[in-house]
């Protein structure tokens, strides 16, 4: 049996109330703004609880989106700046391309046009669209990583007989990725929130799911507070997770 | 045309609008290609209540929900609910990604040389919010020109607005605003930056009582048609099953019994 967003009512608008307003609680909780505080976060718990199968949608967009810009930003930036003239363009067009795309184009690019041939899912339209987008993105981090690594190491590995691209790939490359950390790290959060666009083409992560409450109980306020609080959540988590990784591998040139 | 990579180019362009074409016209009818695989898919905008939201359990509910899996049963297949953007659904059955779209949808002209639509299943009303101590009054649609007018973007009523209110001069165009979603747009009428909200009358009565607004004017006027089910465009044994069917809900009592389950009109 469906079951409705009881808390919501106007009936458990009263009983909490009429629950509050008994002695004991009356001494602790006297004032009637308290009373709508205590009910207010009710809401907000209730919606956060509803939420909550959202965020593992999320994540997992987010992840894939994240793992998908890493490979192509890595490729895509080691064409740009170490690549003959075929191959700098392809990564420029992409990277100039995308970036002046909005990622909701990419979406619908890829859900009603790509996924006419391949038989795609929302969730992995979704997310490879965010993986493009982010790739991009990425594609430019690496580059100038790349360029803030001095060139005289590539001087030197040529000069012990390296060919150009094992020099790029194991003398540069592991140094400019560490150079690319804060920036890659400040990406992160932009997917993450970029994560919520998917909801067009209809995958249900968090602000989707804030939508139906919101809609369904005309509570704005407590439905996208809580995808707020959510959000807040995953940015400081992934922060401090990205924080740790770069004092580990900080690097001074 | 006589350059190899003109000409290798347009032979490429020739080869992909075949495939397209026969991507679109290798399609045999829908309704034997649902009844076959014995699934309807069918889109919907669940931020809609009554007729489309999802309750606390995360199930679709509404008025429409269950008109269309009463449609599915009697079809004998399963129906299966796509959630998506609004916007996004009628770009959605033109690339066949859903079989229909139920979400309190009109026909329309424009939609109409889209997709196709089947027969009216549900006549409705379009009502006028004020605030709740507002001193408005309002005698018949075309009122609302001299106050500042909210609707929902993409709706019917926006159209109306503009059409009959604001290109024929009768109102500023300033006056006019158009929102995302109506609870936003409940929201600022009720904090007084806009004087009325013009939406249908059945998610006009709880709207109106969650934020502090009241209904001043409920109208038949403004209304085109009523709601569709829309299908993909040429569908016709889809649109005559779909028709069937309604005529027989609405006959046999069981429209009308969907419609008091959620206390409307």
């Amino acid at each position: 049996m469906a079951r409705g967003w009881a808390i919501f009512s106007n009936q458990a608008d009263r009983t909490v109330i009429h629950h509050d307003a008994t002695p004991r609680r009356r001494s602790a909780w006297p004032a009637r703004r308290d009373k709508r505080a205590i009910l207010w976060w009710l809401l907000m718990l209730e919606a956060f609880r509803f939420i909550l199968p959202g965020l593992g949608i999320t994540v997992s967009v987010t992840l894939i989106a994240l793992g998908l810009g890493l490979a192509l930003g890595i490729v895509m930036g080691m064409c740009r700046a170490y690549g003959g003239m075929v191959l700098r363009s392809i990564a420029g067009v992409y990277s100039i391309l995308v970036r002046s795309l909005p990622v909701v184009v990419i979406i619908f690019i890829l859900f009603f046009v790509i996924a006419e041939m391949v038989d795609l899912s929302p969730f992995f339209s979704g997310a490879i669209a965010l993986g493009v987008a982010s790739g991009a993105y990425q594609c430019e981090i690496f580059r100038g990583a790349i360029h803030a690594v001095p060139n005289s190491q590539m001087v030197a590995a040529r000069a012990i007989g390296m060919s150009r691209f094992k020099a790029a790939t194991t003398i540069i490359l592991p140094q400019a990725v560490r150079l690319a950390l804060p920036a890659w790290a400040n990406e992160v959060t932009l997917v993450l929130k970029d994560s919520s666009l998917v909801y067009v083409i209809g995958v249900p992560e968090i602000m989707r799911r804030a939508q139906y409450v919101s809609a369904s109980t005309m509570e704005p306020f407590a439905a996208f507070g809580a995808a707020a609080l959510m959000y807040l959540l995953l940015t400081l988590l992934a922060g401090r997770l990205l924080e740790k990784i770069e004092a580990r591998m900080r690097l001074d040139i | 045309m006589h350059h190899p990579f003109i000409k290798q180019l347009a032979r490429m362009s020739f080869m992909a609008l075949l495939v397209i074409g026969l991507c679109t016209t290798a399609q045999a009818d829908l309704l034997q290609q649902i009844k076959d695989s014995g699934k309807m898919t069918v889109g919907t905008s669940a931020d809609y209540p009554p007729y489309e939201s999802v309750d606390a359990d995360g199930q679709f509910v509404g008025f429409d929900m269950d008109l269309i899996r009463e449609i599915g049963k009697r079809m004998g297949v399963q129906v299966i609910i796509k959630d998506m953007g609004f916007d996004t659904l009628i770009t959605a059955l033109q690339a066949k990604k859903i079989d229909a779209v139920i979400a309190a949808m009109q026909y329309s002209p424009e939609r109409d040389k889209k997709v196709d639509f089947s027969n009216v299943y549900r006549k409705i009303s379009d009502a006028f919010l004020v605030k709740a101590d507002s001193s408005i009054v309002l005698e018949k649609p075309a009122d609302i020109a001299a106050y500042k007018v909210a609707a929902q973007t993409g709706t019917i009523q926006e159209k109306w607005m503009l059409t009959n209110l604001v290109d024929a001069g009768k109102m500023k165009k300033n006056q006019a605003f158009s929102y995302e979603r109506v609870d936003n747009a409940a929201m600022d009428v009720a904090a007084g930056r806009v004087d009325v909200l013009f939406i249908q009358s059945d998610p006009a009565e709880k709207l109106a009582k969650k934020s502090g607004l009241k209904i001043a004017l409920i109208s038949k006027e403004t209304i085109v048609a009523g709601q569709c089910i829309a299908i993909p465009e040429g569908e016709k044994a889809l649109k005559a099953e779909l028709d069937k069917l309604i005529a027989e809900m609405q006959a046999d009592g069981s429209i009308q019994k969907i419609t008091d389950k959620y206390g409307l009109k």
